[in-house]
Formats: C-alpha cells, structure tokens, sequence
C-alpha cells in the first residue's frame, strides 16, 4: 500500500503510523523493527527566536516519529537543540513552523486547555533537577499530576487508589520511608525517583527525560536510570531521553545525534567519528 | 483539585501569606468597629436631636383660603377636633394632640422693668408651648422628659433645683404649699432643665413672661404686650439641650389666655404606629386628604404645613451621617494599603515561584489553572482576614465602652470624655447587612488586586519559568 506523501491523509491504522500526513519525511525507522503508530512525531518543525532585529534559528526543520514502547536517546553537543526540540515535543513550547503530534492529534491545532490534558495524560516528565514542588512531601509531589487532572470531587472519590498507586511505586524505588519528607530532606537520587514517580503516575504513553542523571553521581545515576528503564520496558512507555551520556546511550534501540538544530545521524546508521 | 491544595499549602507554608492576611484583618476590624460606632452615634444623636419633637408635624399656614385641584379657592379651615378625627382614622397613625406654639421673653425678675431697660443679661428669647398633657404625652416623649432622674448625669442636675412635676400625671397643677395661699394662684408652668439650671430658678419662683400677640382677624401684631407671672411648678430633661434651655410647657388653653386668642392650637403632632416604615406613606396620605378638606396647601407647595421630626434636625443628621461616610471613605482606603500589600507578596511570590508554575504547566495545568491557583491564594488572605476582622470589629463595637475604660485607667488619661455627650457611654451600633459589605468588599478588593499577579503568573512561558532557578 502506496501511502500519500502529502495532502489530505485518511485517519485510520496506517503503515507507518496513523499521523495525518503520512510517514514524515526524512523520519527514519531501523529496518527490520516492528512499525507500531506513532505515539509521538514532529514534522518539519522548526524555532526561532528574535535576536535583536534577527532570528535566530535553533531548530532548522525536524522530523520525528516515536513509537509505543521504543527508547529513543537524543544526543548531541551543548546547543544543538536538543532541549529546545524535548520542550516542543513536550507541548511545552510553540515551534515557529511544524506540527507536533501526539497519540495521533496535532497539538498545536488544539484549546491551550485540551493540549494542557494531553499533556497531564500522555506525556510524563523527568528533568534534570528533579523540579519538584519543595513545599509538598514526597507522596504529594508523585500523585501531583492526578490532582491537575482531576476535579476536587473526583480526586477524593479516587484519592485512595492514587495514593495507593504513588506508595506502591515509591515504594518500589526504596522510598518507603521517605513518603513525608520535603525534597529538601531528601538526596539528589532520591527526588530523582519521586520525579519518576510523578512521570509514571498516569499510566502516559510518552516519557521524556532531559538527562535524568545529569546531577547525579555515577553510582546514584546508574541507580536511577535502573529504575528508568525498567519502569519503561515493564509499562511499555515509550521513552525519548536527551543525554551526553554514550553507556546510557547504548541501552536506547535508537540514538539521533543532533548537530545546528537538524538530526544529522540516526543510529541505524553509521555513528560519525 | 491542585489549585485548592496548592493554595492552602503555599498560605500554610509561606508566613509572609499571613502579613497580607494581618493587613487585611486591621482593615477590616477598624472598618467594623468604627463604622458601628460612628452608627451608634447617629443613632444615639437622633434620640438626643429629636428631643420632644412628634414623628410629623403638622403646622398650617392659616391662610384664608387654599387653592383647590379644581382651581376653586376654598376658605381654610380651622376646626381642630375634625382634623384629628383625619388624622387619627388612618391606620399608620398612633396619636394625634394640638399644640399652641408663639414665643415670648423669658424676664425672671418682671417683665415690665426688663422691657424699659432691656438688657440682654436679664432676658431671654423662649419657646412658648401649651399642650394637653395627656395628648402629649402619647404622642411626644414629653411623660419620659418629666420622669427623667436628675442627677444622672454629672454636673447639671443637682445643680438644678426644680426638679420633677408633684404629680407626673397632672403636671400643672399648682403646687400645695401655694395653694394653701391666700393670694390668687399663678399659671403653672414646666421650664427645661437648662432654663432652670441658668437662670437659677427654684421651684414655685414666679417669673415673668412678655410676649407680643396678634389680632387673628388682621393677622397683625397688636401693639399692647401682654405681660403675666408665672408659677414654675417642675421641670423637664428632653435630652436636647436646645430645647431644655428655651421651652416652657404650660396647659394649652392658659396659653391661649395669656396670648389672648380664639384660636387654641397652631400645629396637631402626629405619633406613628411604625415610623421609619411609614413616615412618607403617611404623611404623602394625610397631606392630600387634609389638603382636600381644605386644612392645608397642596402638598409640596408649603413645605413647613408639614414637617417630619427630621426636618426639623436635617442640617445636624446631615452632618453626623456626612461625618460617617466619611470615615468609611477613609478608613476604606486602609483596605485599599492592605489590597496593596496581598498585590506586592503575591508578585514576589510569582517572581519566586516561576519554576513551580513551569512544573505545573509541565504536569498539565492550564495558564487558567495557573490563575485560578494565586486568585485563591489571594481568596484565602481576604476570607480568613477578613472573617477575623469581622469578629475583631464586632466584638470591639459590642465591649467597646469596657475597653476604652479599661485604656483609659491604663494610660491614665480619658480618651472618650462622657461630660461632653448627653450620653454616658460609647455608643454602638452593629449592622449585619453593614459588617456583610465591609467583608465583601475586602474580599472584592483583595481579588482585583490578587489578579494581576495571577494573570501575570498564568502568563509565563513555561519554558522559561522551568529554567528559573
């Protein structure tokens, strides 16, 4: 079945994913894997911001796709865009050309409020500097983005089953005993996971992580990012995780490397020297 | 469900949440409390500005005629019994009773000598009332004005040595240690407190009263002066001062004599079953229909036929009412500095707390999300300071008069001189709907002031506010 390049594209299962517009051009696929639908994909995205009476470009025309389950690491020098593209595929910015689409919907085309619940539902979040909230307690920051999501009445008729959830998972990470505590009564290794947590809570399809264990010493990280793959591989979650790090790198089924705002290599292909 | 939560945890966690709320509180307290007493002010100088006057009043001009709606002129009438029987048929009225005003000059010392050499020490301009005791005293507080216990006040009543009417019910009688006199018994009078206290009467002194009259027919003042004395059998305490210092009650028809006049009364006085609910109502009623029966002029067009008690005080209920309003602006102004205060600790903390807004955008929250979450943290400080204010205030207004006392012996000096009020006491006066305003309005206030913070807030780049640090 022959798929149209551009135009209107027919919704529906499709070889290469369900996203209106087809395969994206330029997106590559190892050969041989097995072609799930996207869970995730940007095409010809492209950011710039004014300097001065210029702009200047960041990212120069990205295509992505991101399936179920598959582990994706972004590398890349300091500046090369790789963050900037993790926040536009997050939803959490505007890319000045392109689309972004999430579970099979062009976020951009959607109410700030609907992205916002796309977001809440498909995407989970793991930073660099764990960003929790310092005035809540461990339990509170993993089962935050089930109050967001839900309704006063609704949270407190589902309040135990979120808790339950958060605890369960906490728990896991050798978190136990830390359920009350601030982030600041608690090590870097350990909000890392409490981060993991609150990404993992709604079930989301998506996980991005912006170099997980950026600030964290080597034996803590190796921990963390355990927890990371696991949960991943166990949920099925598919995972796009910017790092610098080539060991982390070399446990993703994919690698991009990007370089002046443009994917210059893909992993099924030969890595530059 | 997160902007409840968040919002209480932020309150709970960041003390400089509770000076915002602190402000609020003194505002709204101060507010409450002065506003109640400023209220019971107003309400306690009304009792003491209205005094002996009736709720209406009602004064014909005596003219010859009143021109009708149908354009006839119709002679003016005069017969009272039939206007009372107006008066008293409608149902908001409670008691109706004639009146003789004039006014004359009060000379202690004899009323001829005082006129050859007026000297201004030796006279005095005074208000002329005859009245029906009875009457009166159901329609006026004329009854409480006799049976007020002198002394109570410091200073002015055991300076006074009248004193109460032998007997409160007939008020005019003579006295008995002048009855038992050989010598033709003089007309009673009641003389006001103040009179008493100045001119330093005693009871039974006779006094002198000069007065010029009028011959009804020519409406023109006779030349002779008529000139009597006078027995003064009690006095009166109507809690206005103006009034006890120049009225003098005597029976209506001995003042009639005295004025040498046909006509025994000048104005009926009208007590309301429910004043402050059907004064207008009433008196828009009886205006037509004495008008019609040609008592008075059209209504509207003399407006002194027709008189609420408060006419007659306008100018000084103007000014206490002016004086509270006032203070209400002022004061509200208080609340503006505390609305000023929720806005620079909520933009501080949107400054501080950039990177938990681009957590929570991050997490799903919507830039309205975001809004709605520092509106409430600006609810909070305008609820619970001013829920605490309310209770401060009102429970100020109600001890009001202990705590001043208990301030006063603490420091020493008197902050709330009672000699200079007729009232002994701080006066206040709580109102509901009143304390159910101020609130409202501090937490409207608070709100407009929280908003720009949090639409300031709701407007941050996430990417950015992420990157804060």
């Amino acid at each position: 079945m022959t798929l149209p390049s551009d135009g209107p594209i027919p919704t529906g299962s499709l070889p290469g994913g369900s996203l209106p517009g087809g395969p994206i051009p330029g997106s590559t696929v190892p050969s041989g894997q097995l072609r799930t639908e996207p869970v995730l994909a940007c095409a010809g995205v492209r950011r710039s911001f004014p300097v001065g009476e210029r702009r200047l470009e960041i990212l120069h025309g990205i295509n992505l796709e991101l399936r179920a389950g598959e582990r994706l690491a972004l590398m890349g020098t300091s500046g090369a865009g790789k963050t900037t593209l993790l926040h536009i595929l997050g939803l959490l910015d505007r890319p000045t050309e392109g689309s972004v689409y999430v579970a099979g919907q062009d976020a951009w085309s959607l109410s700030a409020r609907r992205r916002a619940n796309l977001r809440n539902e498909k995407i989970g979040f793991v930073f660099q500097f764990y960003h929790l909230l310092p005035e809540l307690s461990a339990l509170e920051n993993a089962v935050l983005p089930a109050m967001i999501k839900l309704s006063r009445r609704a949270f407190r008729s589902n309040r135990a089953e979120f808790l339950d959830r958060a605890t369960t998972m906490l728990t896991r990470f050798g978190l136990a005993d830390r359920l009350g505590h601030r982030p600041s009564q608690l090590s870097g290794g350990e909000q890392q996971r409490i981060a993991i947590a609150r990404a993992l809570l709604l079930d989301p399809p998506i996980l991005i992580a912006d170099e997980p264990t950026g600030n964290l010493d080597r034996g803590t990280g190796e921990k963390v990012l355990e927890i990371l793959l696991d949960e991943q591989s166990e949920r099925g979650v598919a995972l796009m995780l910017v790092t610098h790090d080539e060991r982390l790198a070399k446990r993703c089924e994919r690698v991009l490397y990007m370089e002046d705002g443009l994917i210059q290599a893909d992993s099924s292909a030969p890595i530059p020297t | 469900m997160f902007r409840t939560f968040l919002s209480l945890r932020y309150l709970k966690a960041r003390k400089t949440n509770w000076i915002g709320m602190a402000g609020i509180l003194v505002a709204v307290g101060a507010l409450v409390l002065i506003l109640s007493i400023m209220a019971g002010f107003l309400e306690e100088s009304r009792r003491t500005l209205r005094g002996n006057l009736a709720d209406l009043v009602i004064q014909p001009s005596f003219q010859s005629s009143v021109l009708q709606e149908n354009g006839d002129w119709v002679p003016m009438q005069t017969d009272v019994e039939r206007m009372l029987e107006i008066i008293r048929e409608d149902p908001g009225v409670a008691a109706a009773t004639p009146q003789l005003q004039w006014y004359g000059i009060f000379a202690p010392d004899g009323g001829e000598s005082a006129l050859e050499k007026p000297m201004q020490d030796a006279i005095q301009l005074i208000e002329l009332v005859g009245i029906d005791v009875e009457g009166e005293g159901e329609a006026t507080d004329f009854r409480e004005s006799l049976e007020t216990e002198f002394g109570k006040k410091p200073g002015l009543g055991k300076h006074c040595n009248v004193g109460r009417p032998a007997d409160l019910d007939d008020p005019f009688v003579n006295l008995r240690e002048i009855r038992q006199r050989r010598t033709r018994p003089k007309v009673p009078i009641l003389v006001g407190e103040q009179l008493a206290y100045l001119w330093g009467l005693r009871r039974g002194q006779e006094v002198s009263l000069v007065t010029a009259t009028y011959d009804e027919n020519s409406s023109k003042l006779n030349e002779t002066a008529a000139n009597a004395r006078f027995q003064v059998v009690g006095s009166f305490r109507s809690k206005d001062n103006e009034t006890d210092s120049r009225r003098i009650y005597m029976d209506r028809r001995a003042l009639a004599d005295f004025l040498q006049r046909d006509r025994l009364w000048s104005a009926v006085l009208v007590k309301l079953n429910d004043y402050k609910r059907d004064k207008e109502a009433v008196r828009a009623r009886l205006w037509s229909k004495l008008h019609a029966e040609g008592f008075l002029s059209a209504p509207g067009i003399r407006i002194n036929e027709f008189r609420t008690w408060e006419d007659f005080r306008a100018t000084l209920l103007a000014a206490i009412q002016n004086e509270k309003a006032l203070m209400g602006i002022m004061l509200s102004l208080v609340l503006v500095v505390a609305g000023f205060t929720v806005f620079a600790l909520l933009s501080m903390m949107v400054t501080e707390k950039r990177r938990d807004i681009g957590i929570l955008c991050a997490l799903g929250a919507t830039p309205r999300g975001v809004l709605a979450l520092f509106l409430m943290i600006g609810l909070w400080e305008a609820v619970i300071g001013s829920a605490f204010g309310a209770l401060v205030g009102v429970l100020g207004a109600y001890n009001i008069d202990a705590i001043e006392r208990k301030l006063s012996s603490t420091f020493g000096f008197q902050i709330f001189n009672r000699d200079i009020y007729l009232f002994d006491y701080i006066p206040a006066e709580v109102s509901v709907s009143g304390v159910a305003w101020i609130v409202g309005g501090a937490v409207f206030s608070t709100l407009l002031f929280a908003a720009i913070p949090a639409w300031r807030a709701s407007r941050l780049d996430p990417v950015e506010a992420l990157r804060h640090e």
